[in-house]
C-alpha cells in the first residue's frame, strides 16, 4: 500500500475493507498530518482528536465483528465550520458563535457519518462564508498549500487547503456564489456544487438561503461522486431538499457526442493565461470526442450585481438572529435590550459580515426594494432562462472557475474587484444548477487552475462524468510538493 | 361623551383578527403546540431560530386555515407563498416572522352575524398563516422569554373597513370565533389568547365617502375591551373633529398604534406610525410555494361540519328560537351542541333553550361554572324541560330541582322530584278546591274584571291560588276548577 495520504477516498477505503490498514492508523496518520501542517496552513479551526479515534475504533470493532461497512468506511473527512456536528462547537470562522455548541447533526454529516466516514475536524471559512479569500475568518486565515503567501480562496478555503494538503481525503463545503469552486481551483483540487436541493441544508448556517448548496471537495472526481452518492439524498427537514431518490453517479471516460455550451462573448477579456488554460481544456474535450457550440450568456454580465442583491438580502434576514438573547456571544457591557443588539452585533461581527448586512437590509428596504431586489429577482430569472436557453443546444457550459490562479493575501483592497472574483461561480447558484471545478493545470507562478463544467438543473450526474472524462485525460491533480511526506518527522 | 351627536358620525372599522390553530404541532416544527405548561418545554430548533434550523410547513395548519377559507366561501389560493417581515424583538426567534404577505392562502369571504337581534354580512379581505412569536416574562430585575408560543400557528383574518359600531364590530368577532370553533380550527380561549384582535378605527361625517386617517389599537383578548375601546376611541376621534371643526383630520388624528388599557377604559398611545414601520417583506427562500389541488379544497369544503350561521337560521326559522335566543346559543359550539343534544330528548326547544342559556346560566354565573364543566348531562336539562312541559312538575318547583342540579351535578332530576314530597304536584281536585273557593271569594272585584273579558283578572287569581299552595298545585287543575267556579 502507497502511503496513505497518496491514496484516493476510493483506495483508502479500498486498502480498509480488505484489512490492509485500520481505521485507527489512517485516523493517526492524518492527526500527525494536521498536527505537522495544520497551524502553518491555517485550515482547521478544530481538530476533532479525541472524538475521531473513538469513532475510528468503533469502526474497527465494528469490522472486527463482520457488520457491513459504509461506502466511506475509514475515509478522513473534514467539515466547514458552518455545518453542525451535534455537540461540537460551529463557529462558522465569527466571534459571535466561539462557543456556540451545535444541538443537532447537520444531515450531510449524518449522511457522511453514516456512511462509516471519519469526522477529522472542522475546517476555516470566510465569516459566515462570505469572502472568496478566506480573509475574512474572524480566527485567523488559512493559506494555499501551494504557496503559503497566497489565499487558499473562499469562502471554503479551509476545507480546499485541508484536502489539497491531504490533512483530509474528503471536505464538505456550502457554495453560495463559487465558495467550493474557487477555492477548489485556486488549491487544485476538485470541488462539487450539486443542483440546488441535492444536499439537505438543514445543519447548514444560512448564508443565501436561496443560493446555499453544500457538495464535497476530493482529490479526484470519482471521490467527489462517493461523497455525492453518500450525502445527495431527500430530507424532511429541508423544504427546499429534492425529494428524488439518491443518484448513483456512473462514469464513463467518454465523451462522443456531447455537446458543450461556450459563451465567448461572456468570456471576454479573460487574462491570457487563464484564456489559454481555458482553450487547452476545451480543446481536450474536443480530443475526447465532444462537440463544441457557441451559446448566448451575455446576461451572466449582470451576475455579480444580482447576486451581491440577492444573498446579502437574503443573509441580511438570515444573521439576523444572531442578537445575543438566545445564544452565541452577548457584550458584557451591554445594559439594555437596544444595546443587547447594537454592542452584541458590533462585537461579533467582522466588518465584511456588517457590510454585507447593512447592504441586504439597504436593498430590501422601502423605497428601494423596487430599484433593487426586485430587479435583482427580474435578471435572476432572466439568467436562469438565458441557460435553459442553451441547454437546447448543449449538454453542459464550459468556462473558467476563477479570473485567475491564487493571489497574496492582502493584495486585493477594492471591495468590487474581490466580488468579481465570483463572476464565473455565481450564475450556478443564480440558476441553481450543478457545476463543477476541476484542475485544469498551472499558471506562470505554478499556482493551480481549474475549469469549469455547469450542467442543466437535475443533471448532477453527467455533469460529474465530463469531468471524470476530462480529468482521466489529463490528470492535472498533484498534491504539493510541501505537502507530498508523510507528516511523522 | 354621551353627548356627542354620534348620529351624525360614521364608525369605520377595519378589524384583523388572529386566531391561534389548535393543531398537534407548531407551524414550522414539529414542537408541541400547548398552552401552559411550563416555559421552554414546548420548543425545537426551529422555534428558538437556532441557526441551520429550517421551518417545514404544517399540513395540519393548512388543512385547518383551509376549512376556515371555504367556510366563509373565500377563494383558496391554489399557490400561496410566504415572506419574511423583519423586526427586532426578544420574543421573535429569527428576528423575522413567516408570514404570507404577497400571495395570502384566502382572499375575500364573508361572515353573517346577527347584530342585535339583526343579521348583517361582513366582507373579509384576506387571511393568511403566519407563526406566533414568544412571549415576554418580566421579573423584578430581569425579563426573560418563554418560547412555547414561538411557531404556533396563526391565521391573521383581515376584515374590509365595513364595520360600523363597537356591537357590529364584536358581533363579527364572535362569528369569526363561532366558525373557528365550529371547524375545530381553534379552541377559542380568549383568555389565553387564542384569538386576538386588531383594530382599526375612523370616523367621518355620515354621507362622507373618503376614509379619514385612522389609528390602530393592537392585541385586544375580549369582545367587551374590544367594544369599549373602539367606542372610547370613536367618541375621542369624535370630539376632536367637533373641537376643531377647522383643523385637518390628518393633524387631529395622526396615525398611531394604540392599546386599550382596561383599567383606565381608555387607549393609550404606543408608538406614532412617523417612525414608519419598514417590515422589508421579501419571499422566504426555505419555503417552496403553496400549492393546492383543486381536489383538495374540494373535499374540504364537502367534509365542512354545519357552521354556526345555518345552525343560527335552523334555530329560529325550525325552532322558533328567536334571534337574540338563537345567537347567544350558537356562538359557544359547546353550548349549542348541549342544546342539541338535550332538545333530541325534551321536544320544547323554546323552553329548552329558556332554561339554559338563562335559568341555569344565571345559577353558575357567579360561580364561573357552565352546566358543561359542572358535569350536568344533557340529559338531565332534558328531562327537567319535559316534566315542565308534561305538567308533573310547575315552573316554580322546576326552579327548585335547578338549585338542586348544581348542587349536586349529576343528580337525576327525576330523582329529585321523587325523593321529596314538597316536589309532587298537588293535582287532587279535593285539596286544591277549598282554597280556590278562598281565593274567590277574597277577589270578588277580580272575577267582575274577569267576567267582563279581562284576561289579566284570571291570571291574578291563579296566581294568588298558587301562592297558596306554594307552588305546588297543577296550573291546569287550577285553572279548569277555576273557570269551572267563576263560570
Amino acid at each position: 500500500m502507497k502511503e496513505m495520504h497518496r491514496l484516493s477516498a476510493v483506495e483508502l477505503r479500498d486498502a480498509f475493507l480488505k484489512g490492509e490498514t485500520t481505521a485507527l492508523a489512517i485516523a493517526n496518520h492524518y492527526l500527525k498530518r494536521i498536527e505537522a501542517y495544520g497551524s502553518s496552513l491555517g485550515a482547521f479551526l478544530k481538530v476533532l482528536g479525541p472524538r475521531v479515534l473513538l469513532q475510528a475504533e468503533a469502526l474497527d470493532k465494528k469490522r472486527a465483528q463482520g457488520k457491513p461497512l459504509g461506502k466511506l468506511a475509514g475515509v478522513p473527512v473534514a467539515i466547514k465550520d458552518n455545518m453542525h456536528i451535534a455537540g461540537e462547537t460551529t463557529t462558522c470562522g465569527s466571534k459571535f458563535l466561539e462557543n456556540y455548541k451545535a444541538p443537532f447533526d447537520a444531515t450531510a454529516v449524518r449522511c457522511l457519518e453514516s456512511e462509516d466516514a471519519l469526522l477529522i475536524g472542522k475546517t476555516n471559512l470566510d465569516e459566515f462564508a462570505m469572502g472568496s479569500s478566506n480573509e475574512n475568518s474572524a480566527y485567523f486565515p488559512a493559506h494555499n498549500p501551494w504557496n503559503l503567501k497566497r489565499v487558499p480562496g473562499g469562502s471554503s478555503g479551509g476545507s480546499a487547503a485541508a484536502v489539497a494538503a491531504r490533512l483530509a481525503l474528503l471536505a464538505t463545503g456550502s457554495d453560495t456564489g463559487g465558495s467550493i469552486r474557487q477555492p477548489a481551483s485556486l488549491c487544485g483540487v476538485v470541488g462539487f456544487k450539486p443542483t440546488y436541493g441535492r444536499v439537505s441544508r438543514y445543519g447548514l448556517v444560512a448564508f443565501g438561503s436561496s443560493l446555499d448548496q453544500i457538495g464535497p471537495f476530493a482529490t479526484t472526481v470519482a471521490d467527489a461522486a462517493l461523497a455525492m452518492e453518500t450525502m445527495g439524498r431527500p430530507c424532511p427537514h429541508d423544504s427546499t431538499c429534492l425529494d428524488l431518490p439518491k443518484e448513483h453517479y456512473k462514469l464513463t471516460r467518454d465523451l462522443t457526442d456531447v455537446k458543450i455550451g461556450i459563451p465567448n462573448r461572456f468570456l471576454e477579456n479573460l487574462k491570457p493565461e487563464v484564456q489559454k488554460n481555458f482553450l487547452d481544456a476545451v480543446d481536450i474535450l474536443r480530443a475526447l470526442g465532444a462537440r463544441t457550440v457557441e451559446v448566448d450568456l451575455d446576461v451572466l454580465k449582470y451576475s455579480i450585481a444580482v447576486y451581491y442583491i440577492l444573498a446579502t438580502a437574503e443573509a441580511s434576514t438570515n444573521l439576523a438572529r444572531f442578537d445575543g438573547v438566545r445564544y452565541g456571544v452577548r457584550s458584557p457591557s451591554a445594559k439594555t435590550l437596544d444595546q443587547v443588539y447594537d454592542l452584541s452585533r458590533k462585537d461579533g461581527f467582522g466588518r465584511e459580515v456588517k457590510k454585507r448586512i447593512m447592504l441586504g437590509t439597504y436593498v430590501l428596504s422601502a423605497g428601494f426594494q423596487d430599484a433593487y431586489y426586485k430587479k435583482a429577482q427580474k435578471i435572476r430569472t432572466l439568467i436562469l432562462e438565458a441557460f435553459e436557453k442553451a441547454y437546447e443546444t448543449c449538454d453542459a457550459v464550459v468556462m473558467p472557475v476563477a479570473t485567475s490562479g491564487a493571489f497574496e493575501a492582502g493584495a486585493i483592497h477594492d471591495p468590487v474587484e474581490m466580488y468579481l472574483q465570483d463572476i464565473f461561480t455565481v450564475p450556478a447558484n443564480l440558476a441553481g444548477l450543478p457545476a463543477i471545478s476541476v484542475p485544469s493545470g498551472y499558471d506562470g507562478e505554478g499556482m493551480p487552475l481549474g475549469i469549469q463544467i455547469i450542467g442543466p438543473q437535475m443533471c448532477d450526474v453527467s455533469v460529474m462524468s465530463y469531468a471524470y472524462a476530462y480529468e482521466q485525460a489529463t490528470k492535472w491533480g498533484r498534491i504539493p510538493p510541501a505537502f507530498l511526506d508523510g507528516g511523522a518527522s | 361623551m354621551k353627548d356627542l351627536p354620534y348620529e351624525l358620525w360614521e364608525p369605520v372599522i377595519g378589524l384583523e383578527i388572529h386566531a391561534q390553530l389548535n393543531t398537534r404541532s407548531k407551524l414550522f416544527s414539529p414542537a408541541p403546540n400547548h398552552f401552559g405548561d411550563e416555559p421552554n418545554t414546548n420548543i425545537s430548533f426551529v422555534c428558538t431560530g437556532q441557526p441551520g434550523a429550517l421551518p417545514v410547513i404544517n399540513k395540519e395548519a393548512v388543512r385547518k386555515a383551509v376549512q376556515f377559507g371555504v367556510a366563509i366561501g373565500a377563494s383558496i389560493s391554489r399557490f400561496s407563498t410566504f415572506d419574511r417581515k423583519s423586526y427586532f424583538y426578544p420574543d421573535s426567534p429569527r428576528n423575522f416572522q413567516i408570514t404570507q404577505f404577497e400571495n395570502p392562502l384566502i382572499r375575500g369571504g364573508t361572515v353573517a352575524a346577527d347584530v342585535e337581534g339583526q343579521s348583517k354580512t361582513f366582507r373579509v379581505n384576506r387571511a393568511h398563516i403566519e407563526d406566533d412569536a414568544g412571549m415576554l416574562k418580566h421579573f423584578t430585575n430581569f425579563a426573560g422569554v418563554d418560547y412555547n408560543r414561538a411557531g404556533a400557528p396563526l391565521i391573521e383574518i383581515v376584515s374590509e373597513p365595513c364595520i360600523h359600531s363597537p356591537k357590529e364590530a364584536s358581533s363579527y368577532a364572535a362569528a369569526i370565533r363561532a366558525i373557528l370553533l365550529y371547524l375545530d380550527a381553534c379552541d377559542g380561549n380568549m383568555e389565553e389568547g387564542s384569538l386576538r384582535m386588531d383594530a382599526n378605527i375612523s370616523v367621518r361625517p355620515k354621507g362622507e365617502t373618503a376614509l379619514r386617517p385612522r389609528v390602530e389599537i393592537k392585541n385586544m383578548n375580549s369582545f367587551s375591551f374590544l367594544e369599549m375601546a373602539i367606542e372610547a376611541e370613536v367618541s375621542r376621534q369624535i370630539a376632536l373633529y367637533i373641537t376643531h371643526p377647522h383643523r385637518s383630520p390628518i393633524e387631529l388624528i395622526p396615525p398611531g398604534t394604540y392599546r386599550w388599557d382596561a383599567e383606565a377604559k381608555q387607549t393609550v398611545l404606543m408608538r406614532a406610525k412617523e417612525s414608519a414601520d419598514d417590515y422589508r417583506y421579501f419571499p422566504e427562500p426555505d419555503l417552496a410555494p403553496l400549492i393546492l389541488s383543486e381536489e383538495y379544497i374540494d373535499s374540504i369544503r364537502d367534509a365542512l361540519p354545519e357552521l354556526p350561521h345555518n345552525r343560527f337560521k335552523r334555530y329560529v326559522s325550525d325552532l322558533g328560537l328567536t334571534e337574540y335566543a338563537a345567537s347567544v346559543l350558537i356562538n359557544e359550539k359547546a353550548l349549542s351542541d348541549y342544546f342539541e343534544a338535550a332538545n333530541a330528548i325534551a321536544n320544547n326547544p323554546r323552553l329548552l333553550c329558556n332554561w339554559i342559556t338563562v335559568e341555569f346560566t344565571g345559577r353558575l354565573k357567579d360561580k364561573g361554572q357552565t352546566l358543561l364543566s359542572l358535569g350536568i348531562p344533557p340529559e338531565h336539562v332534558a328531562k327537567l324541560v319535559q316534566m315542565i312541559d308534561q305538567g308533573k312538575i310547575t315552573g316554580r318547583i322546576a326552579k327548585d330541582v335547578a338549585d338542586e342540579m348544581v348542587a349536586a351535578p349529576g343528580t337525576d332530576p327525576e330523582t329529585i322530584v321523587k325523593n321529596n314530597p314538597d316536589y309532587q304536584p298537588l293535582e287532587d281536585t279535593g285539596s286544591i278546591e277549598p282554597l280556590v273557593d278562598q281565593v274567590l271569594a277574597e277577589n270578588p272585584q277580580s272575577v267582575a274584571d274577569f267576567k267582563a273579558g279581562r284576561d289579566k283578572a284570571f291570571a291574578f287569581l291563579v296566581g294568588q291560588v298558587m301562592k297558596l299552595t306554594r307552588g305546588k298545585a297543577s296550573p291546569q287543575v287550577v285553572n279548569d276548577l277555576l273557570k269551572r267556579k267563576i263560570r
